[in-house]
């Protein structure tokens, strides 16, 4: 058996857009999803019982069931229970925003907790309101000590995002196996299609280790 | 404001923590504008939950304080009780200094004026400078606070402490956590800020602070005060047995 990659620059255009879906809806999911996981995460810390109780319940569930089902449940599913028609985009950054916005909370929940009494009572002393406190001493903290997991988590969704191409989603995953059975080469396209997947997520692992350190030194007081 | 009208009232101040330890039991403190009360006492006595309580940071369980001959905490009425205009009128520097470590030095200043008074940002920068200006950290207005000496780290405290234009100041052992060798410069801005006759508190176990900056001493002990005076007396020719025990142990001066 030969085999000729030449084959799949032909179709680079098409692996081109799909790979435009497949960035557009980890980004809107990476932002709406760590969004969602930081008030979850906030609730789960909170004094009210009811908060806390709906929202590890959610989390726990969402920790608990695989991706995939999630994913076919939101397409098939949601839009019988809401009776509304939901369009393939919605479906997915759906989806993925509510199965992000439980793995993030975790991250959000650990950092919360390095963010100590003696700061909140920094905040008190300066007169500052509870929502000042949290959105600009307990969030920017929180992101920052929580920066390596949240990009940790952010390569996790990249790479997740690819079961979307089992509800007919045509992002990366979907147009390469298009390409694979028309062409009837899957050794090349796939190969291409894991190497493009490993050239952006790997970097990112890398960077992982790089922004740990520089972090952790900022914080060190 | 007079000197002579009491600025802090505290009367029958009771506080426990979960009802269990009874850490103040019956404090009875006034203060005037021009006064500048250190507090000594044993470890343990209630020195910082004295503080935290005038900083709202605790409730209490009996007991008023008045701030200016307004009521400000009791607690009859509760928590809701803390004033929180009172409140802003006060100003706190802890022993660990509690900077905000993801903000730069001129960040930590200006936060809470532009989130708390609505100040513009440009205003507060140029109020922030010059605090910076005369406590001689100008060059350090981008620094990050990890990249701050511990000294560094308080004189920024009390900066952003003033910027809010505190009617009275309240030092925690402020220069407990400090290498001896950076004791001096941050005494040396409190010192500063009672010559300009800033009324405060201060808990200190530093001798020769406390005898310079004192207008009184006040020797709490047992949750209750137990001496009160002028410091030459206090610290010179105490009354109370207690004091003079306290004294002579932590300061190993013998009368
Ligand atoms: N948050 C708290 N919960 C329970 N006990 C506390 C708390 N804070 C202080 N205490 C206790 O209250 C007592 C007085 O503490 P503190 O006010 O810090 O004394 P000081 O500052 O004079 O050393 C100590 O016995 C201390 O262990
Ligand atoms: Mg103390």
């Amino acid at each position: 058996m030969t085999f000729n990659f030449a084959v799949v620059f032909k179709f680079q255009d098409a692996l081109l857009l799909g790979l435009l879906t497949t960035l557009k809806l980890t980004l809107i999911c990476i932002v709406l999803g760590c969004a969602l996981g930081f008030f979850l995460a906030l609730a789960r810390t909170s004094k009210s019982a009811i908060l806390r109780g709906v929202s590890s319940i959610y989390v726990e569930f969402f920790r608990g069931t695989p991706v995939l089902v999630q994913l076919f449940w939101v397409f098939f599913c949601l839009p019988l229970v809401l009776g509304v028609e939901l369009s393939n985009l919605a479906s997915g950054v759906i989806a993925l925003t509510l199965y992000m916005g439980a793995i993030t909370s975790e991250t959000f929940r650990a950092s919360l907790k390095s963010v100590g009494q003696e700061q909140l009572d920094a905040c008190v002393a300066l007169g500052l309101s509870p929502w000042a406190r949290t959105m600009n001493v307990v969030l920017p903290q929180a992101v920052l000590r929580a920066a390596p997991t949240l990009l940790s988590n952010c390569v996790s969704l990249f790479k997740e995002s690819a079961l979307v191409s089992a509800v007919g989603m045509a992002d990366l995953m979907f147009v390469g196996q298009n390409i694979s059975n028309n062409t009837a080469r899957p050794v090349e396209v796939l190969t291409v299609v894991a190497l493009i997947y490993f050239v952006i997520a790997f970097p990112l692992t890398r960077a992982v280790t790089v922004i740990e350190h520089r972090i952790l030194k900022r914080l060190a007081v | 404001m007079s000197d002579t009208a009491p600025l802090i009232k505290i009367e029958g101040l009771h506080k426990s923590y979960g009802g269990v330890v009874q850490v103040l039991q019956g404090l009875d403190i006034e203060m005037t504008a021009g006064d500048r009360v250190v507090i000594i006492g044993p470890s343990g006595g209630g020195k910082s939950t004295l503080l935290r309580v005038l900083m709202g940071l605790e409730q209490i369980d009996r007991g008023s304080i008045t701030f200016g001959g307004n009521p400000y905490i009791s607690a009859k009425s509760g928590k809701t009780a803390i004033d929180a205009k009172v409140r802003r009128s006060i100003g706190m520097v802890f022993q660990h200094y509690t900077l905000f470590p993801h903000l730069d030095v001129i960040g930590n200043l200006i936060l809470a004026p532009t989130k708390v008074r609505g100040e513009k940002k440009a205003d507060a920068r140029e109020r922030a400078m010059a605090l910076l200006t005369r406590f001689g950290l100008a060059q350090k207005a981008n620094a990050y606070p990890a990249q701050l000496s511990g000294g560094q780290k308080q004189r920024v405290a009390i900066a952003r402490a003033l910027m809010l234009d505190p009617k009275l100041m309240l030092f925690d052992e402020v220069t407990s956590a400090l290498d001896p060798e950076l004791v001096a410069e941050v005494e040396q801005v409190i010192l500063q800020l009672a010559h300009q006759q800033m009324p405060m508190v201060i808990v200190t176990h530093d001798m020769w602070f406390a005898r310079n900056i004192a207008s009184r001493v006040i020797f709490c002990a047992g949750g209750v005060v137990v001496e009160d005076g002028p410091p030459e007396q206090v610290l010179g020719s105490p009354k109370e047995e207690r004091t003079r025990e306290f004294i002579e142990r932590v300061f190993h001066i013998k009368h």
